[in-house]
This record gives structure tokens, sequence and C-alpha cells, in this order.
């Protein structure tokens, strides 16, 4: 029998069905796609407190086993220097284990918050020249 | 003092080569046969080898030899092989005989130069890497030429080469004595062209050292051309040094603007930055030197800019943009219309000169001044033979007899003063003076103090008249700094008219000199600007509503002169006097940032070449009054260089004939209308406002901006607490 | 996209029931640490499904505008923008080893057409060119040359450190120190090469650039 709807390609549908249920129905599951350009299903295996998840699945070949979706107030405006330095050797297959998993990740009171990518907005960093300038001006004697 | 030609004393063989030549050349000038490598040539009697094979263009490797400096043959590269002559001579000192054949490529003169080389690489420090001389080194260059191609030199016991100490010279110039190979043509210049024999040898043979005896500074206006005429790396330019290597700088010939001589200047340049300025020969003006004070004060056009325009906001000078400058400036002008008054300084160009004076004259207004001023009585400044060097610069050269009046030519031109030096020395000429006592780094006959020496010379009643009279080709040189004074007048006409006297008979030779202290002034006279900026304030009841200063930093209207109304405006390129009494702003380009017509005190134009760009928003100066005048209302007709050259050339011809000398003439003239101011003579005996070295180095806006040449100073201060010092000698 | 429907895929009854599980342990609202990985529970309330809060960022950088006439033009601005950024045909302009990497994003790993980037030969349909590579001093003349063929708009990508100042041959006699001394670079990708990844990521950056032209705006600000 499963072989016969193999065969015609039913079990094709049955599994779209159930990745459309997976991301919570048909209106999500289009949003999904909007943002992603592409539906998956996997295992969640965590979240960031930025709110991006992490998804994994074996089944797909390495390189598109792991994946992450951004979290949703990031809307369009995502890209990869939003995922945390915990989670970067993860993503890239430095380690198998999740940080909360892996016990031998340092924690120190000095380590800093992890920032985006700010180029382009109000927040970029700006070069200045720290050298000495060609030029003395001459600086109008005060009255 | 020295007098006689070195050279005759220390080489016999010259002398009496020299001796030949005059006996053949009072009976007739026979040309000698001689051969360089085969190639037949004729040459005077007394001419030597050297001289000999560079006119068939072979190059004889020297070190010691220098065209402009006496004959030491000490160094021994230029030996080359004469026919029949056992051994190698001296190419340099050696006068060719009748017949000889000279071989310059043969075994024995490359093994002669290969062993000369060797023995001076033996004690040479092989610092090359770190030596500011890399790439310019005359040793560098001819032991890849001349040398040997392998070296003998294995120091196995490290015993190490010969080590001197260095020696202080002063803040410009960089010893690395190491370094030095004895060629002596410091020596020698200091002693033959700059006049101050400070420096010297002592010990012999290895123990050899150059240095000044005792330790002191190098006092010479002249002292940066040592660092030139070093063949090797041990007279190095201290505020250059590390800056650059010579293969990396763009280099840009220009005009040099710090005194009134324009000598011809090579500018170095590197990331839009001057870092160092050369000089460039020209027979006619510099010859191959430089004074300190043009080749060192580079680093003042570095400092103290004005990068931005400026309008006064609530009484403080704050930055705007050039719009809002330009706007205020032009309504100022525009509601002053011919109540406005400008003011020109000693480093404006040609070019903005003349846009100034159009865009005045558009506006209604006559008063154009030069801040040096200039009798206006009489000719005045329409002839223009009362304000030039009418017998040139090379003038001197010829002269017999130079009478300088109130003028100090070693601090006010340098170059002048090695030329009149170089006649002193080698073709007897005699100078004397009116005015106060100086030295001048050779001997004169001090007339007199004041203009009561003149009076009698025009009367012929001083015994000195006499000499003067007997003068084949004197010459008068009469500085410019005395004809501010009341009797200004007075003065120029009294020595117009002696001029006018000694000048009968001549055929042609010009007399009468004038030497201005400035770049822009003899073109500022050529375009018609008026001389005498104090008349503005003279008509109490209509003071200029705006005065505009073009680079006039000299302070000769001051603030506190000019009623509290009166608009301000100063164009230049440095903040100086003028920038800080001004209301407006406008920045400026220095001399080696645009391509500007100067004219030196000869008359003759040249033109200085954009070597950097204008620092910030500072632009060239013609294009700010160009823009200036197009937003009062009062467009100026040209838009290019071309253009503002081509109303030059209406204007005054002269000005765009580049590298020329216009020749003044109508002095008869010049003389009779000048005639009734010359019984005005006052009693005051004259001063010259450059007496001491200490004062010859900050004269301009630029040089006053130089660390450099505040070093200078501070060094020739400390230097007279020296109880090495004599006054005399410096 | 559907083809992820030909793949397996695991029970998700069973994983959340494990989350289920796990959650019970942990209840109520973490802290923040500074440490950028919430529990386990966060895990479950995002997977409850509560909304994000946090304020949702825009589509179009532009969300000031003056009036009507510019709220109009910032519309077609965003549209234009989306166009382009959508398609941006890089001109290959590789020199040197960065070349290798270039070629990398092309292929299936990184699979560059999915941003409709593709690779064009020609300068006059190319969009940006990526200057992969030290830039020579003999090569310099012929870069001004396919960039003045370029129509408007045009982008540079200088890729890796010869491309960005000279790099390793900054002191050579013969290289041309930064590609931005020759043309007028938008976005510096660093490395010695950059990974294909980094000029993927560079080319995202550009994108995002050009998602802030504001062409129409302009036109009528002006």
């Amino acid at each position: 029998m499963s072989s016969l709807m193999k065969f015609i390609g039913v079990d094709k549908i049955q599994k779209a069905i159930q990745i459309f249920q997976e991301n919570g129905g048909l209106k999500a599951s289009l949003i999904k796609m909007l943002r992603n350009d592409e539906l998956k299903s996997g295992t969640l295996v965590g979240v960031d407190k930025y709110g991006n998840r992490y998804y994994e699945n074996n089944a797909y070949f390495v390189g598109r086993n792991r994946w992450i979706e951004y979290a949703d107030h990031y809307w369009l405006d995502y890209n990869a220097s939003q995922i945390p330095a915990e989670w970067y050797g993860w993503m890239h297959y430095k380690t198998d284990l999740i940080p909360t998993k892996d016990p031998n990740r340092p924690h120190h009171r000095w380590m800093l918050d992890h920032t985006e990518n700010m180029t382009g907005t109000s927040g970029q960093y700006t070069p200045y020249s720290t050298n000495r300038p060609k030029i003395e001006a001459w600086i109008p004697p005060k009255k | 003092m020295l007098r006689t030609p070195l050279h005759r004393a220390l080489l016999p063989c010259v002398r009496e080569a020299l001796s030949v030549s005059r006996a053949s050349a009072s009976t007739a000038p026979e040309k000698i046969e001689v051969f360089i490598d085969d190639k037949r040539v004729l040459v005077e009697p007394g001419t030597t080898v050297l001289q000999a094979a560079a006119l068939v263009g072979v190059e004889i490797p020297r070190f010691c030899y220098h065209e402009r400096l006496a004959v030491a043959g000490n160094c021994r590269m230029c030996l080359v092989e004469v026919e029949k002559s056992p051994k190698p001579v001296a190419a340099c000192a050696m006068p060719v005989m009748k017949g000889w054949r000279v071989k310059t490529n043969s075994e024995m003169t490359k093994k002669a130069r290969e062993g000369v080389m060797e023995f001076l690489l033996v004690n040479h420090p092989l610092d090359c890497p770190i030596c500011d001389q890399g790439g310019e080194c005359d040793l560098q260059d001819q032991s890849m030429a001349f040398g040997s191609d392998r070296s003998r030199f294995t120091d196995i016991d490290h015993s190490g080469k010969r080590a001197v100490e260095d020696k202080d010279i002063g803040p410009l110039v960089k010893t690395i004595m190491t370094r030095c190979i004895h060629c002596t043509r410091c020596i020698r210049f200091a002693s033959e062209v700059a006049g101050i024999d400070d420096l010297g040898t002592t010990g012999r043979g290895n123990d050899m050292q150059v240095g000044t005896y005792v330790e002191k500074m190098f006092l010479s206006e002249l002292s940066g051309n040592i660092i030139d005429l070093c063949p090797v790396g041990a007279l190095t330019s201290k505020p250059y040094s590390f800056t650059a290597r010579p293969w990396e700088t763009r280099k840009t010939e220009s005009v040099d603007v710090h005194d009134a001589i324009g000598s011809n200047i090579v500018v170095s340049t590197r990331t839009g930055e001057v870092l160092r300025i050369l000089p460039r020969v020209n027979e006619e003006v510099n010859e191959e030197w430089l004074s300190d004070k043009s080749r060192f004060a580079y680093d003042g056009l570095r400092r103290q800019r004005l990068i931005s325009p400026m309008l006064k906001v609530g009484g403080q000078l704050a930055p705007v943009d050039w719009e809002d400058a330009l706007v205020s400036c032009a309504r100022a002008l525009v509601e002053a219309g011919p109540h406005s008054a400008a003011i020109v300084g000693g480093l404006a160009d040609a070019e903005s000169l003349i846009a100034l004076k159009d865009l005045f004259n558009r506006l209604g207004s006559e008063q154009l001044f030069t801040e040096e001023q200039f009798p206006v009585d009489g000719a005045a400044t329409d002839l223009r033979s009362s304000y030039i060097l009418n017998n040139k610069i090379t003038g001197v050269e010829e002269a017999d007899l130079i009478l300088l009046v109130g003028t100090n030519p070693r601090f006010e031109a340098p170059l002048l003063n090695a030329r009149i030096r170089k006649s002193y020395v080698h073709n007897e000429l005699d100078i004397a003076l009116i005015g106060p006592q100086l030295n001048l780094t050779y001997d004169y006959t001090h007339v007199g103090e004041g203009p009561d020496v003149l009076k009698q010379l025009v009367s012929e009643s001083h015994p000195f008249a006499r000499k003067l009279k007997a003068a084949k080709k004197p010459m008068i040189i009469l500085g410019a700094q005395q004809l501010k004074r009341p009797d200004g007048a007075a003065i120029l006409a009294s020595v117009q008219q002696i001029s006018q006297k000694l000048g009968k008979n001549k055929d042609g030779w010009k007399v009468l000199n004038v030497l201005q202290q400035t770049a822009s002034q003899v073109a500022a006279l050529d375009l018609g600007y008026k001389t005498n900026a104090r008349s503005i304030l003279e008509n109490g009841s209509n003071p200029p509503k705006v005065l505009f200063l073009l680079g006039a930093d000299e302070g000769v209207i001051q603030r506190s002169d000019l009623p509290a109304s009166t608009y301000v405006i100063y164009q230049g390129h440095h903040g100086d006097v003028g920038a800080s009494m001004a209301d407006a702003v406008l920045p400026g380009a220095t001399y080696t940032e645009k391509q500007g017509t100067y004219v030196n005190t000869e008359g003759r134009a040249q033109q200085t070449l954009v070597a950097v760009t204008p620092p910030g928003m500072a632009r060239e100066d013609w294009k700010i009054i160009r823009a200036l005048s197009e937003v009062s209302g009062y467009k100026l007709d040209f838009d290019t260089l071309a253009e503002v050259r081509l109303r030059l050339e209406q204007v005054a011809p002269n000005l765009v004939k580049y590298d020329e000398v216009e020749e003044a003439n109508f002095f008869k003239e010049a003389s009779e209308l000048n005639k009734d101011a010359s019984a005005k003579l006052g009693n005051e005996s004259f001063d010259v406002k450059l007496k001491n070295l200490e004062d010859f180095y900050m004269t301009n806006s630029i040089s006053r901006a130089s660390e450099t040449m505040a070093k200078c100073v501070q060094a020739v201060m400390k230097q007279k607490q020296s109880k090495y010092y004599e006054a005399q000698s410096a | 996209m559907l083809r992820n429907i030909l793949k397996g895929t695991p029970a998700l009854q069973q994983n959340v029931n494990s989350l289920l599980r796990l959650s019970t342990v942990e209840t109520g609202i973490q802290e923040k640490k500074n440490y950028a990985t919430e529990s386990e529970a966060a895990i479950q309330t995002t997977k409850s499904g509560l909304p994000d809060k946090r304020e949702q960022r825009p589509y179009s950088p532009f969300q000031t505008p003056m009036n009507k006439v510019d709220y109009a033009l910032a519309r077609v601005d965003d549209v234009l923008n989306w166009g382009r950024k959508n398609s941006m045909w890089p001109l290959t302009f590789g020199l040197a080893c960065c070349a290798v990497e270039m070629m990398h994003i092309a292929a299936p790993r990184y699979d560059m057409d999915r941003y409709g980037v593709v690779f064009r030969a020609s300068p006059r349909q190319a969009d940006v060119i990526i200057v992969a590579g030290t830039l020579t001093n003999k090569m310099a003349p012929a870069l001004r040359l396919v960039y003045d063929q370029m129509p408007e708009p045009r982008w540079v990508i200088s890729m890796g450190s010869c491309a960005n100042g000279g790099g390793y041959y900054h002191y050579s006699y013969s290289v041309v120190r930064g590609c931005d001394r020759i043309v007028p670079v938008d976005i510096y990708v660093p490395g010695c090469p950059p990974t294909a990844e980094a000029l993927m990521y560079g080319i995202l950056q550009l994108q995002k650039k050009v998602k802030r032209m504001n062409v129409a705006q302009m036109w009528y600000r002006k």
C-alpha cells in the first residue's frame, strides 16, 4: 500500500501537508517562505537571547542541515552578523554541542554583549585619522 | 680676508699655465690641439684636461673638483692616463699641453680609479641604507660606475673603520663626519663664496678632520649650499633628514619669493607636502646657490596657514563657507564703492595684482597701494628705470666699482652679495658703502653714514667722487628701504643725478640700480600700483570704508589707525599681522601652490609652478578675486590663467615675457623730473633694517611661521654668547 | 522551498514532548544574562507562540517622509531598489587567488544565483564589479576602462587585502596600493583571500546599501 502511494506520489503531498502544519499553518508558512525563501522542517535545538531560533534536521545534507530562523522583529532585515558568537561555532560545524549543553564555554564578567554589524546605520563605526594634520591651521587670537 | 684666488697659491702649475695664457692672450689667442680618447679638440691655453674632456662630452669622475670653486686636486678621482707620461695625471688640475693624447678609458685609468675608490671606501662607512644622501650620492654613483666589482676589505680582527666625531654647526646642516672623504668643497665654498672662513681641516693623513676648529655655528646666510656641494652624506640637511628618498619625490621647477632676487628653485614634494627646496641653475640669477631663507623656510608653508574663509562673528573670527565669506565681502565692497582701498604685500603674484586692480577700478577706486613705500614726487614710479636693478645681477661681474647706498645686500639679497664677492675675489672689484658699518663678507671703503655724502657726491666735492669718476663701469646700488624715509625722493633724485653724470660716455652702461626687498614690488609698480599707503589716512574726513589687504603683513596700517567702521578684508595664506586685524579672511595660496608671475628686482619675469595644492578651502589668489568680482556684480572678463595673462600683457607686456629682462630707459628724463626733490635731503644717517644674521631669517609671513628659521635665530643668538664669537667674522 | 518536502521529517510531536519535559524543570521568565543563549525554557515560550514584543523592523529604510509626494517617491525608490538589489550582475574581475574564492560563490554550496547574482562577462550589462585580487599598475588602466564602460548605477566590491590596500604587495613597485585609487569602492571584503562566505556577506551588504538608495527622493527634494 505504502509502496503504491509512494509510486503515485501521494506521500509527497502528505509530507508537504506535514511541513505546512509544523510551520504553523498555511499563512505562517507563506510568511516564512517570504522571509526565508524556503520552508524546512526540523528540530528546534535552541533559541538565543535575541530570539533567533536554531534548527537542525540531519536528513538534509551537511551544509543545509543546520539553519536559523531570525527573530521575528528583524523581519526582512536580517543578516549573518545577528548570530551571536556562541552559536557561530555550532552553525559552522565547529562543534556539535549547542551553547547550553557545552560545559567548556568561557564565561567571564568582561565579555561584551554581541552586536550585529551596524554598517549603514547611525551606529556604524567611522574610522578617524590618527595622523597629525600636515597643515597646521592658524587659530585667530582670542580677544 | 681671501682676495687672491686660492688655486693660484695652491697649485704653481696652474699659475704657470695661467701666466702663459695671459702672455699669449696679449699677443694672439692661439688654440692648442689635444686628443681626448682620440677625439681632436682645440682648446684655449690653460684649459685643464677635465675641461677639455667636457668639451667633447667625456665625463671624468671627480669629487673635489667643482666648476665654481677653486681647484684643490686632493681627491685623485679624476686621474687619467696621458700618453708618454709615466704616471696618471689629475685631470682637474693639469692644464693641457700641445698634442697631448689623453686616455680616459684605458686600463691604467681604470686601475687608477679603482684604486682611488678603494682607498676612499676603506674608511667610508657602509651606512647607505640610512644615509640621507642615498640616491643622490656621488660616491655611490661613482663606485658603481668606476669602482671595482669586488672588495678586498676584510676586517678580520674587527678593528673597525675610521670614525670621526660629528660636529654641531647649527640647526640647518647635519654633519656625519665619518662619511667625509676630505674633498674640501665645503671649506672652499665657505672661504670663497660665502666669505666666512669658519671651516677648515685639522690633523694630517688618517687623522685629518674637516670642522670648525672650535665648536661653533657656521654663521653664514648661504650655509645650505654646502649640503648640495658635499659629494657624500657628510653634510646633509637637518630639517629634511630621514624624510624622503630623491626618487620618491616629485620635482617642480619654481621661483623663490623670499627676496627680490627671484632665485630659481626646485620644489620636491611628496603626498601634497613640500619636503625640501633646492636651487636650480640659472647663471643670470642665482648661479647654483640659494640663500638659507629660501631653502629652509618651507616648513613655514605648513604652519599658521589660513585654510578656511573666516568672518567676524561677535568680535571673533570664525570659519565660514566660501559663499558666506564672498557674499559679505562683496556686500561691503559694493557699499563702499569708490571709498575702498587696497594694500598689497610682498608675496603677491602679478595675476592677483592685476585682478585686484581691475576689480577696484571697476568699483571706482584708484586707491591701490603697495606695502613697500616709494616716493611719489616727480616721476615717481612712472619711469621704470627708477625702481629696478638696471645693470642686472650679472652686471656685477662686469663692474669695477660698486657703491652701496643704504643697503645691506648680504641679508637683503644674499645671492647678489655672493656675486659681488665673486667679482671682488676674481675681478678686483672695489666696493664702497654709504650707510652703517656692516660686515659684507668682503672689504669695502666706508664713505659715509648719511645723505650728506650724497650731497657732496652730487657736487663732486667729496674725495670719493674722483674715484667714482675714474671707474670704467661703476654701479650704484640704492636700497629701496631708504626711499621710505621722508626725504626718500631727495635720496633717489641725488643718486639719479650722480648716476646720470657717471653714465655719460659709457655706451649704454647704466649706473643706477635700486635693490628691492620684496618679490612682488616690481610687478606691482609695473602694473601701476601706488606707493604711499599711509596717504589713505591723511585725508582725514574720508577714510576708506573697506580696506582690502592682499597679503599685506608688515603692518603699514594698523587697526588702530582706522576708524572702527572700516571693514578690513585680508586675503593671504598665513595668519599674521594682516589676518589678525581683519573682519573677513579669504585663504589664498603660497608660491608653491599656484602658478604665478613674479618679477625680480632686475625686472625679470619668472613664474612659479604648482607643486602642491592649496590646503583646505584655500584657493589660488586671482581666482578668489575673480569670484569676488562676480558676486559683487563687477565681473572680471577672465576665467582662465591664460586669459589673466592676456590681460597682464595688455597692461605690462614685460610681465609675460618669462625669463627675459625688460630693460628700462628714460634715465635722463627720470632724473630731470626728480631734480626739484634733491634739495630736500635730510641729515639723518642711513639705517638698514637687516643688520645682523639674526635679522635675516624672519622677514615675511612664511619665514615668520617657520620653526627652522626660529631655530636659526636662536642658534645665532646663542653663538653670540659664545666665547669664540668674533663680531668681525660674522 | 517545497523541495524540502522530498526530505524526511522527524516526528514533531516527539520533539515538542521532549522539550515540554525539560521545561517543567525551569519556569518563569529568564533574566537577561551576559550570555546570548536562553535556556530551554525560552524554546518553550517560543514554541508556545507568544508574540515577539520587540518592534518589527520595517522593510523600507525611508520612514520619515516630509510630505505626501515624498512618501510616494519613497515607495518608488523602494520598488526600484528592490529590483536592483535582487538582480545584481557582477562583472568578474578576477586578478589573483581571490578569484578562486569568487568562483566558489557561484558553485552550488554558496549558490549566488539564489540572490539573483549572475556573473556577466560584459561590462555593458553588469551592475557591480568584483575586483578580486592584486591590482597591478599594468592592470589599473584596464580596470578603469572596464569600470567606465559599466552603465550607471554601478557598484564596486573590492575583494581581499590586495584590492583593499595593496595587501602583501603594498610595498611592491608594481602594485596599486588599493583599487580605491582607481575606482570608487562601495564594499571592502577583508581577508587574504576572503572566504566565499565572506564575499557572499559582502554582496548582501551591498544589497543593503542598494536598498538605501534614494534617487527619486533626491530628485524631488532638489
